[in-house]
């Protein structure tokens, strides 16, 4: 620890710590305007200048460590007359348009205007015409940027787009889109967020609403298993109007989100009380053999469906979450925990990673901005398991370990070998590696030894190293052995290990619902899923139910964390707890039943109104809370390894492009709809197909059309089969044999 | 010392105006006041004051024109608050004045802003900028108030006057590639590996090498060390070549490659020198043949440096690099006169980059090359590099021996250092002086890392003579010597001590002491100048030989030295090339002639206060594997920074760029 004064008052900082954030730390105000904390400090507006004891000049605070006993000054009349020079320089020829402008009211330039008493503009120099810009979702006005280059770090530090720059020429400098002429990102949205003042905002936003008008509604985003925070503003449409959501925020001071997360956000239903429909709702459960339902829940309708499969005695359908727990009882056996030991914030720390059976950058966004800043700030070095490369990940990824489709099994034993090479294994473990014949699973993976070299070689000084397994190794029909794989590595080296599921509340799901195995039954309710009567809150219901914005309640994500989220905008017809009650199992509200969680599987007994959702002040994450480790049996053993699979001719891949991720997503306005099938020219030729053909596609027993589009940043021959306007069993392995016929017109 | 008519330059005030020019008062410094065979300069301004040669300069004028350099020409500005609009008015406002439409109220706003800029500034661009324009509106203040006042334009506002910049640093000035360090240091602290590269490629095309196994003269001239600790400015380097690397990203080029111009040089040799140029002329589009004597490319980077200390698989990434512009590269190819009177012939231009791979002698009784057991070091490394890195040829076992290297220099580390790991049973470094000069000379980790390894080192010895028995080496007679202290002051001398002298058995003696150049392959007839240490004499500007169209650069023209200084001249000498092909003369661009006149003038202060860093942050150091891990084999002994090493150490350079600016 260092110790050392601000301001008289003794403090420690960490080692290599900044002055800035110690002070932060300990509630000492330092202005500042370039300054965001999940990114490298760039220096640029000079305002969190110090003084020290003994030292000559301003010290920069934000990039300066705390030295050993030094007294530090953060307010004199010498440092305010230059932050007000500072001041005065940012508002030079700045345009006097607040007016009108987005930002207004809640802009940095604005507040620290005010806070520095600037009256006047002081200073003008003779302007530049500098053309506004549109960039898709994002709109850029150069005139309104003051340059101070948040949204260029995040951009490249945390979402790993690296998609904007400066150019630099002195006053002339603007930003623009990093070698190219218009933008080409993943329209996460992320440099609008950061944005202090009105130059980069939403151009679906844009002068239609002032912030102050603006309600804000804590919650948490509904497309993925990150879970992230994120707040819907909502304002009144008219007088007797409903209300609507006017944006989603968040807190990038420490958290990130993707463009699904900030702009599909009106997946909201709508829908009177219809009386008859919700007779016919309850008819239709009571007659039911079983209801259907999806991940896209709250934990709370989880827990509420789990009661009525009780009652009524009826089964319960939903392959996605019991996929993930059969994979997680097999880890369990192996692990002798419940739950995965990683966590977003473990894979942001590593400095080590391998990522297996996942499109990770468009399967889940949070895990690969939490890989971008282990790349970036740790330098880890990340090794990308998967029979497709992706362009999205190569300026994360240290090494691309291609394998066949099908051999996972094959591949995650070749990789516990190497990583356990020296562990001390248990007879039955080490006869289980014994057994394997190296030389035919490397022939079958197309995995080579020497790659395991460099990937170990490459991990030799790492300390924090992390295992992510994603959807394709959970949907594989070999899931349990390679479960149990991912456990032994964790409990032999020094790997944790983070387990993807599949949507918001998969993981919920599989800890709340005794679920059972999904057949072809002629009466079963589909909830938010298909059936002979639907309840849902898409689109074409029998029933209408409030979609996840409308609703109070928890889920769990990725890091084992129970997250509540709140109502943005009101739903006026009926709940599944209505449902309930009708049946006969009363409560008030669905959140009542949130203290009743499960708590065998690790939840706590602890009230809605009880569970926090923000983050701290150094960006601690105190949402809701943890879940409570569960210790089980473990005694699982790993089977001999199985023949490997061989996949042939054109191959697809279920994969969601960037921004969509399932039905709610499809029915937002903002976000980019492509359903093309995209193939590499590789694929055009294996499927005789051209750029732009109209082609029929069919796996298994499906068979749908889609025009087919030529990726020139593919390679290989599988093509990328979106499934959000589809929908895609969930039992389903992830790449699948198929057949493309063009369709002629 | 330069004739001035007025200056500030670096805080001595000489005034002459009014005096009559024989009484004029000379400048202690290297001023410009020449800037090439054929232009006088008139003023020369930059971030340590103003020198004015000539009373007739428009002083408003040139303070505007340096503002005006900082906003246009800059392209480290634009990065922070007090530069980028700070820079704007002080240009904005002279501008104003010296288009006779100024105020006093704008001469305030400037002095006003001008402090602002001072004190807080990013860089010491915008630290800097303010001070000569600030030396101008004192010492001149008359001139100023008179356009003001009469509300005219000054002197020579609507003339045709050149100006000239460049941007330089005090660590770009001591390096003699002239790399923008204080570039491609931000690239790694904003994270943006590939603009590090790309600041490093502009000028030196070996970033994995010279991120390894650099000398670093710069880190000597750094600012930082006038605080505290100079930055570990070599280290950072290898962080933009290791992201490429490890990401596989196609090469970085820091500027695209032209069509081809018809044009074809010839360069002999594919070492550092011979690749550099090769890189530059080919972005410049003229086709390159690169004709290499060995069957791999990468010179004595390749078969000299071991692997341990430079990776053949990273340096081999640099030569990819190079590769990827379009070189042609025709190895196995011994250049003969015939073959250099051919080129002559069939291109445009011809390099001769062959270094000095011959070994000198030891000077010692009974020195005969053929004896069993006498091995020159450049034959030695050769044979160990070609196994280690290629498997070519033979390994080199020394399993029981002793090997008694004579040298001080970097290439007689790398001699005991792999006989070590060769497995000798003893390895003794014979050298004349001490322990201080051999860390001069080579580095400290180097020495640290030998000894350690378990080379013993005698200081104040040489061979005296060679025993043998029938033609193999048997033992050698050693003297020792003491260093007497130069009363007057001057190095101290080297003095035999009688009876101090011993005898050891051995059985290799390997002299490291320096190499010559071979250079058989340039026609007799040529008649090429020679310097008196046998290599090609060129002017050390432009690098062309005393014969039209042959130049030379690297170790065979200046004698065996640093990778670094092959590097600078090979690109200086390209860039002379690539004018030449098309006109037939020897030119040097603006930036070649402001750079030549900064070395000259030295941009490094030593003496310098620095204010506004905070001082006691100290300097990171890498990791080092331990020597019983590291000794018997190759794996690479520095493991480079940290990410957060790096970044700690990124966030320490103080950006010390400057705007020189010639008035011609």
């Amino acid at each position: 620890m260092i110790n050392f004064k601000i301001n008289g008052i003794s403090l420690e900082a960490n080692k290599g710590e900044t002055i800035l954030t110690a002070a932060r730390r300990n509630d000492i105000y330092i202005p500042t305007m370039c300054y965001i904390s999940k990114t490298t400090p760039c220096g640029s507006c000079r305002m969190c200048v110090v003084e020290v004891q003994g030292v000559d000049g301003f010290i920069l605070s934000c990039n300066t460590p705390a030295v050993e006993g030094a007294e530090i000054t953060t307010n004199s009349v010498a440092l305010e007359n230059e932050r007000v020079n500072i001041m005065k320089l940012y508002d030079v020829n700045h345009p006097l348009e607040c007016g009108v402008c987005d930002k207004s009211g809640e802009c940095d330039l604005q507040n620290k205007t005010l806070e520095f008493n600037i009256e006047k503009q002081n200073f003008s120099t003779r302007d530049i015409s500098r053309d506004r810009q549109n960039w898709g979702l994002i709109n850029y006005n150069p005139s309104l940027c003051i340059l101070c280059e948040k949204c260029v770090h995040v951009c490249n530090e945390n979402i790993g787009d690296d998609a904007i720059e400066i150019k630099v020429g002195g006053y002339s400098s603007i930003i623009v889109p990093k070698d190219a002429d218009y933008l080409d990102c993943t329209f996460c949205g992320e440099c609008i967020a950061v944005c202090p003042v009105g130059a980069l905002v939403s151009s679906d936003f844009e002068y239609s609403a002032n912030a102050w008008e603006l309600s804000r509604v804590p919650a948490t985003c509904a497309h993925c298993s990150a879970g992230c925070p994120l707040e819907y503003e909502t304002k009144h449409t008219g007088v007797n109007g409903m209300d609507e959501i006017y944006r989603v925020k968040n807190n990038f001071e420490f958290s990130s989100l993707c463009g699904a997360g900030r702009f599909g956000y009106d997946f909201d239903n709508s829908a009177p009380k219809n009386s008859d429909a919700f007779d016919k709702a309850i008819s239709s459960i009571k007659n039911a053999e079983a209801i259907r339902f999806s991940s896209i829940i709250t934990n709370e309708e989880a827990h509420i469906l789990e009661l009525i499969k009780d009652r009524l005695g009826i089964k319960l359908f939903n392959d996605d979450a019991r996929k993930f727990a059969e994979f997680m009882k097999a880890y369990s056996s192996v692990s002798g925990k419940l739950h995965h030991s990683g966590s977003l914030e473990a894979i942001k720390q590593a400095d080590a990673a391998i990522i297996i059976g996942s499109r990770i950058a468009t399967d889940n966004p949070g895990v690969r901005y939490a890989l971008t800043t282990a790349a970036r700030h740790n330098g880890a070095k990340i090794v990308y398991a998967h029979p497709m490369e992706d362009v999205l990940m190569q300026n994360v990824i240290t090494q691309f370990m291609k394998y066949e489709v099908g051999t996972e099994e094959g591949v995650m034993a070749v990789l516990a070998h190497a990583i356990l090479a020296d562990a001390d294994l248990d007879e039955s473990e080490k006869a289980f590696f014994d057994d394997l014949d190296l030389g035919y699973i490397y022939a079958e993976t197309n995995i080579g030894d020497e790659e395991l070299e460099d990937m170990m070689k490459s991990f030799a000084r790492s300390k924090n190293r992390v295992l992510i397994i994603g959807n394709d190794v959970i949907a594989h029909e070999c899931s349990a052995n390679i479960a149990k794989l991912a456990a032994l590595i964790e409990k032999y080296s020094n790997f944790c290990v983070v387990i993807v599921p599949r949507e918001i509340n998969t993981l919920g799901v599989s800890l709340i619902n005794t679920l059972d195995k999904d057949e072809d039954l002629e009466n079963v309710v589909g909830y938010n899923a298909n059936g002979s009567f639907v309840i849902s809150s898409l689109e074409g219901s029998d029933l209408a139910v409030p979609a996840l914005n409308q609703q109070e309640g928890s889920v769990v994500n990725i890091d084992n964390r129970v997250l509540p989220t709140n109502v943005a905008l009101k739903f006026n017809g009926y709940t599944l707890n209505n449902i309930a009650n009708a049946l006969g199992i009363k409560k008030d509200n669905t959140i009542d039943y949130t203290k009743e969680l499960n708590q065998d599987t690790g939840f706590k007994s602890v009230l809605f109104d009880d569970l926090e959702n923000y983050l701290a002040k150094m960006g601690e994450d105190i949402r809701g809370y943890i879940l409570d480790e569960v210790v089980c049996e473990a005694n699982g053993k790993l089977d001999k390894l199985d023949d490997l699979p061989e996949y042939n001719g054109t191959i697809v891949y279920h994969c969601d492009p960037v921004l969509q991720f399932n039905a709610h997503t499809n029915e937002t306005k903002q976000l980019e709809k492509d359903n093309f099938l995209r193939g590499s020219a590789q694929f055009c030729v294996a499927a005789r197909i051209s750029d732009g053909d109209m082609i029929e596609l069919s796996f298994g027993n499906i068979k749908i059309q889609r025009e087919f589009k030529l990726d020139s940043e593919l390679k290989g021959t599988i093509a990328l089969n979106p499934t959000y306007d589809i929908g895609i069993d969930a039992n389903r392995y992830r790449f699948d044999k198929s057949k493309i016929v063009r369709v002629v017109q | 010392m330069s004739k001035v008519y007025f200056s500030t330059w670096n805080g001595e005030l000489i005034n002459n105006i009014s005096k009559p020019e024989d009484e004029w008062e000379e400048s202690a410094y290297n001023l410009p006041a020449q800037y090439d065979d054929h232009r006088d300069s008139k003023a020369f301004i930059g971030w340590d004051g103003v020198a004015l040669f000539d009373k007739n300069v428009d002083v408003i004028r040139l303070a505007m024109e340096y503002a005006a350099q900082y906003q246009e020409y800059s392209e480290a500005c634009g990065r922070c608050a007090p530069g980028r609009w700070g820079g704007q008015i002080l240009y904005d406002q002279l501008d104003k004045i010296a288009r006779g439409e100024g105020s006093i109220a704008d001469m305030d706003h400037l002095k006003e802003i001008g402090k602002s800029m001072k004190v807080t500034s990013k860089c010491e661009i915008g630290k800097t900028v303010p001070n000569p324009i600030l030396d101008l509106m004192t010492y001149f203040e008359d001139t100023f108030m008179e356009c003001i006042n009469e509300q005219k334009k000054s002197k020579h506002y609507d003339d045709e006057i050149g100006y000239i910049a460049k941007i330089t640093s005090p660590c770009s000035d001591a390096c003699p590639a002239d790399v923008d360090i204080p570039g491609y240091i931000e690239g790694v602290r904003d994270l943006r590996m590939d603009n590090s590269l790309k600041a490093t490629r502009q000028t030196m095309p070996l970033a994995h090498v010279c991120g390894r196994v650099c000398p670093h003269p710069c880190e000597d001239a750094c600012r930082r060390s006038n605080l505290d600790e100079p930055i570990s400015i070599m280290s950072l380097k290898r962080l933009g070549a290791d992201w490429e690397t490890d990401h596989k990203f196609d090469f970085f080029h820091p500027k695209e490659k032209k069509p081809s111009n018809g044009k074809r040089v010839a360069i002999i040799g594919a070492g550092p020198a011979g690749l550099t140029a090769a890189y530059y002329l080919a972005a410049d589009g003229v086709e390159i043949d690169v004709y290499e004597e060995l069957p791999v490319l990468g010179g004595e980077v390749a078969v000299g440096v071991p692997e341990y200390r430079m990776p053949i698989d990273k340096y081999n990434q640099d030569i990819e690099c190079v590769k990827d512009m379009g070189v042609n590269f025709i190895i196995n190819f011994k250049v003969k006169p015939d073959d250099m009177r051919k080129f002559e012939e069939e291109y445009d231009a011809v390099m001769v980059a062959t270094g000095t791979r011959i070994s000198k002698k030891v000077r010692c009784d009974n020195e005969n090359p053929e004896l069993d057991g006498y091995w020159s070091s450049i034959e030695m490394l050769d044979q160990i590099n070609l196994w280690d890195k290629y498997g070519i040829g033979s390994p080199v076992d020394l399993t029981g021996k002793t090997v008694v290297c004579v040298g001080g220099g970097f290439t007689s580390m790398d001699v005991v250092r792999c006989s070590i790991r060769a497995g000798a049973k003893k390895v003794i470094m014979i050298y004349r002086r001490d322990e201080k000069t051999i860390i001069r000379n080579t580095t400290y980790e180097e020495y640290h890392e030998a000894v350690e390894e378990g080379v013993e080192f005698i200081f104040h010895s040489a061979v005296n003579k060679i025993i043998d028995e029938d033609g193999v080496i048997k033992s050698l007679d050693f003297d020792m010597f003491e260093l007497v202290p130069d009363p007057d002051g001057g190095r101290a001398k080297l003095v035999l001590i009688e009876g101090a002298g011993f005898n050891m058995e051995v059985d290799y003696l390997i002299p490291a002491v320096s190499q010559s150049a071979d250079l058989k392959l340039l026609p007799q007839e040529w008649e090429l100048d020679m310097t008196s240490w046998g290599t090609i004499q060129t002017n050390g500007k432009d690098y062309m030989t005393s014969r039209k169209g042959i130049f030379a650069a690297g170790d065979c023209e200046y004698g065996p030295m640093t990778i670094v200084n092959a590097v600078g001249q090979a690109r200086r000498a390209a860039s002379v090339m690539s004018r030449y092909i098309h006109t037939g003369e020897i030119t040097l661009s603006d930036d070649e002639i402001m750079e030549d006149h900064l070395k000259k003038l030295k941009v490094y202060n030593k003496k310098e206060k620095i204010t506004g860093w905070m001082p006691g942050v100290l300097r990171q150091h890498s990791e080092v594997i331990d020597v019983d891990i590291r000794k018997t084999n190759n794996k690479e002994v520095n493991l480079g920074f940290t990410q957060e090493e790096a970044m700690s150490e990124a966030e320490r350079c103080m950006r010390c760029y400057y705007i020189a600016m010639v008035a011609t």
